[in-house]
């Protein structure tokens, strides 16, 4: 055995082509777990994206509101609309409120039951809120009024004045 | 053992000549790179699908059990007591196999006023199992209330799934009776028999008033009185919620007693009466009955669509039954009511 390592020390002719190969074995590990790294990282970014989208798509069909009551005051140009959260999630907003394809995002929420202010109603929840429709509305017609959720859903009631 | 023999020697070969080696350790790590990341990806895609289509499901589920909360409503009363409050009650059957759950009961009452209240009250352990009754018995405020007047009473319950079970409307009147709506088979007309009023009618240069504070009750009226007026209260009571129109031809009818053959009768069409003034306005308009209102109708007139007064030569003595004889349109369809159980004796 020695001899023949002696040789193989001295002979250096194929030493070149065993460091190439190491080289590019190397790299090509390299590469390859760089590669790895990277589509994992990719994969975990659309993960996440389409968790978050089927997260907020479950969400939003859980949601459901329903109109308990809505009464205009002609008198004073004030509409309030009682509603529940009839849904199973909870945390439901009320972002912006249609009336007669008006808009209108400056709601305060309120609890049924004791009149707090509240953001947000949970499962089962009864709360109100108070607007001024503008223009007035006139007084024996039907309207309709839209509610959009913070989660985007929409809900759509009748009432007459 | 040929085919063994080949693998050794194509690994021998491989070992002692390591050119594209490295090709082979990157397809390897190509393919573990996509076998895990498809895998992974799979898996969890097919995970969240999963989740989504149970909230799906769940979410049917709900709709379907709301849409088959059934139930229905029996013997609803509305009775005002100690001015400002309501007594609700109801016996409400689930007829559906699901339980409901109630959790609010609301209150609108409404008179011809107009004055409008509601009102509304969290209901505790009102749960019904399928094919039980509920017994609904509440007290609500509804600041306002009187017994001096007529009101139209409506309520609903709100379930927790979120369907509303509205119960019978009904008029309550001034001393508490109440009546369910039950026109269904009688008419959409209903009168109030407590409030059946007669007026002197007095002239004021060329336009007949009718003189309020003559008011006495309808049922007696003095025959030198004349000419004189009828008053009586009408509400529409249509399930369908349709206005009535009372036409020109609408009379207030009345057949006296007699003998040999012919009859005797007076008749009072429909006027317009200013509310104020009591003044009679001609030509007659349509007199129009809105929905679960109480309202005046007048009756003053010999001719029908202008004003003729009804004098005391077209009156006779004695015991008459009336008919209110209405005809016109209830929403766009053609309407007639008659409304006999009213008597008068003029004296």
């Amino acid at each position: 055995m020695q001899p023949r390592f002696l040789k193989l020390l001295k002979s250096r002719r194929a030493v070149s082509a065993v460091i190439s190969n190491m080289i590019l074995v190397a790299a090509v590990i390299a590469v390859g777990f760089a590669m790895l790294g990277w589509a994992q990282s990719q994969s975990s970014n659309y993960t996440n994206q389409y968790g978050r989208a089927i997260s907020s798509d479950i969400n939003q069909l859980q949601e459901r509101i329903v109109f308990e009551y809505i009464r205009y005051d002609n008198a004073k140009n004030n509409l309030t609309v009682y509603l529940m959260n009839s849904g199973t999630i909870g945390n439901v907003i009320i972002a912006t409120v249609y009336v007669n394809n008006t808009p209108n995002s400056t709601i305060v929420l309120r609890l049924l039951s004791s009149g707090a202010s509240i953001s947000s109603l949970n499962a089962t929840q009864e709360g109100y809120f108070s607007i001024i429709p503008y223009p007035s509305l006139a007084s024996g017609a039907n309207y309709s009024i839209k509610i959009i959720t913070g989660r985007g859903s929409s809900f759509v009631g009748t009432f007459s004045t | 053992m040929s085919a063994l023999f080949r693998l050794r020697k194509t690994g021998r070969r491989l070992i002692s000549d390591s050119k594209g080696f490295s090709s082979i350790v990157g397809a390897v790590f190509a393919v573990l790179v996509m076998i895990s990341l498809i895998s992974t990806v799979f898996v969890w895609s097919l995970s969240q699908n999963t989740l989504y289509n149970n909230t799906v499901t769940q979410t049917r589920q709900a709709d379907l059990d709301r849409s088959n909360e059934k139930t229905v409503v029996l013997n609803t009363t509305y009775t005002p007591y100690n001015n400002s409050n309501v007594n609700v009650y109801a016996q409400i059957q689930n007829i559906g196999s699901s339980s409901i759950q109630f959790i609010t009961v609301w209150l609108y009452m409404s008179n011809s006023t107009p004055w409008t209240n509601y009102n509304f009250s969290s209901l505790v352990n009102a749960n019904v199992q399928g094919g039980s009754t509920f017994t609904l018995n509440v007290n609500l405020t509804a600041t306002g209330v009187n017994s001096n007047s007529t009101y139209s009473i409506s309520s609903w319950l709100i379930t927790a799934r979120g369907n509303t079970v509205a119960l019978q409307r009904t008029i309550v009147f001034a001393n508490n009776i109440i009546v369910s709506q039950t026109t269904q088979g009688i008419g959409a007309l209903m009168m109030d028999f407590q409030n059946f009023t007669c007026y002197k009618v007095k002239q004021s240069g060329p336009s007949y008033y009718l003189d309020f504070s003559s008011e006495t009750t309808g049922y007696t009226v003095k025959k030198s009185d004349a000419p004189v007026a009828f008053r009586v209260i009408l509400t529409d009571l249509d399930t369908q919620n349709r206005n009535i129109n009372l036409s020109l031809h609408s009379e207030f009818f009345s057949i006296f007693p007699s003998t040999g053959g012919n009859y005797k009768a007076a008749t009072w069409y429909i006027v317009n009466v200013d509310p104020a003034t009591g003044v009679i306005l001609t030509p007659f308009n349509s007199q129009i009955l809105n929905c679960s209102s109480a309202t005046s109708v007048y009756f003053a007139s010999k001719s029908e669509g202008s004003f003729t007064t009804v004098d005391s030569n077209d009156m006779f003595l004695g015991t008459c039954p009336i008919n209110l004889a209405l005809v016109g349109t209830i929403g766009t369809s053609p309407f007639g009511q008659n409304i006999p159980f009213v008597s008068i004796y003029v004296s």
